[in-house]
């Protein structure tokens, strides 16, 4: 029953995707700009422009662009059928080999920054929740309150000239590792990892230390809504029927409160999925911060230079990786409650 | 477990002092690692890539060095020195060049330099199979034989070298140009034509790819230059090592890594901190706080950056002169170079860079709102009464992503003018946008341009980059300015091969550019660099790229 669930969804996610894929298409070229104009200066010839566009393929009729891409004319080069996401205009590189090298770092800094999230957010929330009006519920309120005030950069800035300029127990925000060590050989793109594979565990700190501050940052901003969550729905749990009844006939308070919990859990995972799938681009400040080549400092570098391919590519895979993620959540919520079964 | 945690405190400890550069290493932060090494490729209009390519590759020939400007080495534009070219003699006759190459040369690669780079090089560049073909583009300015628009066609013949480069022997190779034009050795200066290993070009040439750009996109820049290149991820960070063989000289630093950190506050931070050793693209306010901080150095030269009001004579009210000189007069150069530069900036009394031969310093514009209120009457506008039927053109566009160094000096600009009637508003656009309305559609009505760099050091290649029509040989025409005198006298300085009275034609030119406010010159601005006190040697260039080989360190 679970697998033909997932088959479902995996089928209409493939056509969600294919949706997307044509809708982007055409969407990037109604965008006002050239990007032929781009790549070749402000210091070339008609010539050299038009042989540009001739490389770029935007010569061609835009049907028979969307066909090359597509990978329905092999013959022309590769496209997505072959697997083949197309070259980047920008940097002639594969978009798939980039999106393999960004897209690892911003999924390793956003998967630290909600399991630290989650570690402060759900002990806080419920602390607020099962002291309604007290101190330590006031005190949560603030706290999410300030966190979720301010902008990720400003916080990120804020960071870096306290604890690396000023005090000094920061790394610089030059990105994964110092400048002057060599990474490891990549095998899975996420320098945790890969810094474990190649046996340099001096390494492998030294990536948690540089990690320290993004995820930080990542992390304060997100326990804001995330503790808001909770704390309410620990509060409407607390008010239910079945809470009122445990109480009522006695049950330890420990034991109520998990019981409020995992009701309370199943809307706040769904807005830490939401929140997973957002931050897949949307930790694009924070990267630039502290300088880490992600997926996000990607799509905005190709959006800027209108890489049609390369933001193609990045939409595709942020999309991809979206429905997994919700796919995931809703097999999630089947585990949490016991009501819902497919 | 205990070994771990007395791992994972000996590595903490280590962090402390992890990314300090070691003595004759150094760390350089900048907005961005080369995004392509292939100046006939994607990347080759990135300033980042072009830094790229000149640590790994070295020209034919190259500039003397001049005066030193406030510790920066100028080059002496006049006065042409051999790089993998020792020397070179010219036929007037046959215009035909003749240069000696340069004996005993190896290459990162271990390939030894001889005629066979030289021919591979250029050949490539006339295969215009790059996706940018700049190579093609300078041989085709300097008038180089067979170097026309023929080789975007179909016929294969046109793409191969023929008889106009010829190789006579290991160490000599001439040149042929198909017309008298002063600009081949200068173009023979930049990026775009600098020389490649033919050797290990080839090795990495494929049959779907037999120019190798694959490889010099993605892999390397073989070549001759003083760096070997040792590690590249794109979008993060770049390093390379001495290579001690270097013609030239072993450069002093032995290693060379360049970082990527976008947020320039961040690179001033990691400077002041001691942990980078020399950081660039920083905001004019940024170096100004840095001015006097013990340890660090803020360089700067006048070169050939500078900003101007960009007037598009295809749309009203721009096409009216007295306008224009309104606009120009209402203009707060003084307040300019002050709020928006820190003082970092002289105002431009030319229409071309006023390093470069040939530049002619012509009468500028002062800031004189009552004058600028007379003309705006004289041109039918007093009060700028009936400027509102023009709706959008008063609309300043700027490149948004310049918005830190750009929007103070556009907010001076709007209020300047509002102050004398013009109902200019700010229109800040996306660099792609910008460039495609500049160069392909050429509609920008009214806007702020700072990035206007020729490459090539001469008078006459700005004049015909921005100001000779299309139908004349003009190349990027933004403003649709149109004048057949300018073009009858730039097709006669282009080949005239008397400096003396070419220079008199071009100083007409500019005089006559000037008249009629075909751009508007605001400022020229320093290019800046701050580094520690460690690192020496800084020389400027007309790409504004470093030169690690120039750098001096000491401990």
């Amino acid at each position: 029953m679970l697998l033909r669930y997932i088959t479902r969804r995996m089928l209409i996610g493939v056509i969600q995707l294919f949706c997307l894929v044509i809708a982007v298409f055409f969407l990037i070229r109604l965008l006002p700009a050239d990007p032929v104009s781009r790549l070749v200066g402000l210091n070339s010839s008609p010539e050299g422009y038009e042989q540009a566009a001739r490389q770029l393929g935007l010569d061609r009729p835009l049907f028979e662009q969307l066909w090359i891409y597509l990978g329905l004319s092999p013959d022309i080069a590769p496209g997505l059928l072959q697997g083949s996401l197309g070259v980047s205009w920008a940097s002639g590189s594969t978009v798939g080999s980039e999106i393999a090298t960004f897209l690892p770092v911003t999924l390793q800094l956003i998967t630290l920054a909600f399991i630290l999230a989650f570690i402060i957010s759900i002990p806080v929330g419920m602390l607020g929740a099962l002291n309604p009006g007290k101190a330590a519920d006031k005190g949560v309120f603030v706290y999410s309150l300030f966190a979720g005030s301010q902008p990720e950069f400003w916080w990120g800035l804020l960071f870096v000239y306290v604890f690396y300029f000023q005090l000094g127990v920061a790394p610089a925000p030059l990105g994964q590792l110092s400048p002057m060590t060599f990474p490891p050989e990549p095998v899975t793109g996420f320098m945790l990892i890969d810094t474990l594979i190649a046996g340099e565990p001096a390494k492998f700190f030294e990536a948690l230390h540089h990690l320290m501050m993004p995820v930080i940052t990542l992390a304060f901003i997100l326990s804001g809504p995330i503790i808001k969550m909770v704390r309410q729905n620990m509060l409407r749990a607390l008010q239910s029927d079945f809470v009122l009844y445990a109480n009522l006939i006695g049950l330890p308070r420990k034991r109520v409160a998990r019981y409020a919990l995992r009701a309370a859990m199943g809307p706040s995972m769904t807005l830490i999925g939401i929140l997973y799938g957002f931050m897949l681009s949307g930790a694009v400040l924070v990267e630039s911060v502290f300088s880490l080549g992600g997926i996000g400092q990607y799509a905005i570098r190709s959006v800027l230079a209108f890489d049609y391919p390369a933001i193609q590519g990045v939409v595709l895979v942020i999309t991809a990786i979206s429905l997994v993620v919700y796919l995931l959540l809703d097999l999630i919520h089947a585990a949490i409650d016991p009501r819902i079964a497919y | 477990m205990k070994t771990m945690m007395s791992t994972a405190t000996a590595a903490l400890c280590a962090l402390s002092v992890a990314g300090a550069a070691t003595a004759q290493e150094i760390l350089i932060l900048a907005e961005d690692v080369p995004a392509g090494l292939n100046y006939d490729g994607p990347a080759a209009a990135i300033p980042s890539s072009q830094q790229g390519m000149v640590t790994l590759l070295e020209p034919l020939v190259g500039y003397a060095d001049g005066e030193t400007v406030d510790g920066v080495v100028v080059p002496d534009f006049d006065t042409f020195e051999g790089r993998l070219a020792e020397s070179w003699t010219y036929d007037a006759d046959t215009l035909t060049w003749t240069f000696n190459l340069r004996q005993g040369v190896t290459g990162c690669g271990g390939a030894t330099f001889n005629a066979d780079d030289v021919m591979y090089t250029f050949e490539r560049a006339k295969s215009v199979s790059g996706a940018a073909p700049i190579g093609w583009f300078l041989s085709n300015v300097a008038s180089i034989d067979g170097f026309g628009p023929e080789v975007f066609g179909d016929d294969a013949a046109a793409k191969e070298l023929g008889d106009s480069i010829v190789k006579i022997d290991d160490y000599t190779v001439q040149i042929r140009q198909a017309e008298p034009n002063a600009l081949l050795l200068p173009v023979l200066t930049i990026f775009g034509l600098l020389i490649f290993d033919k050797e290990t070009m080839e090795a990495n040439a494929t049959e779907a790819d037999p120019w190798s750009h694959d490889y010099v996109n993605n892999t390397n820049a073989p070549g001759f230059g003083g760096y070997c290149l040792e590690s590249w991820a794109k979008n993060e960070q770049i390093t390379y090592s001495s290579f001690p063989d270097y013609y030239r000289g072993a450069p002093d630093a032995t290693r060379v890594s360049v970082r990527r950190v976008p947020q320039s506050s961040n690179r001033l931070v990691v400077l002041r901190s001691g942990q980078a050793d020399l950081v660039t693209g920083l905001t004019p306010r940024e170096y100004n706080s840095i001015a006097d901080v013990d340890g660090l150095t803020v360089a700067g030269v006048t070169g050939n950056e500078n900003l101007f009001i960009h007037m598009n004579f295809d749309v009203e009210p721009f096409d009216n002169i007295k306008l224009r000189e309104a606009i120009a007069h209402a203009i707060p150069y003084d307040q300019i170079i002050a709020t928006g530069y820190f003082g970092e900036a002289t105002q431009w009394n030319g229409m071309v860079p006023s390093t470069y031969p040939g530049y002619a310093e012509v009468a500028g514009f002062s800031y004189d709102p009552e004058m600028a209120k007379s003309l705006l009457a004289e041109a039918g506008y007093p009060d700028g009464a009936g400027l509102d039927a023009f709706g959008e053109a008063f609309a300043l566009s700027y490149v948004a992503e310049k918005e830190s160094t750009l929007g103070p000096i556009v907010n001076v600009i709007q209020t300047a003018l509002r102050e004398v009637g013009i109902p200019a508003t700010l229109d800040p656009i996306p660099q792609t946008q910008y460039g495609d309305r500049q160069l392909v559609r050429r509609d920008l009505p009214f806007a702020v341009n700072d990035q206007e760099k020729p490459i090539g050091v001469d008078a006459g290649y700005a004049i015909q980059l921005f100001f000779v029509s299309p139908e004349n040989g003009g190349l990027n025409n933004m403003v649709n300015y149109r004048n057949a005198d300018l073009d009858t006298m730039w097709s006669g300085a282009r080949v005239d091969p008397d400096t003396a009275s070419r220079d008199a034609t071009l100083a007409q030119i500019q005089e006559m550019l000037a008249a009629d406010v075909a751009w508007l010159p605001i400022v020229e601005y320093r290019t800046q660099w701050a580094f520690r006190d460690r690192v020496s040697g800084l020389k400027w260039y007309p790409d504004n790229s470093i030169r690690y080989t120039d750098l001096q360190i000491s401990e």
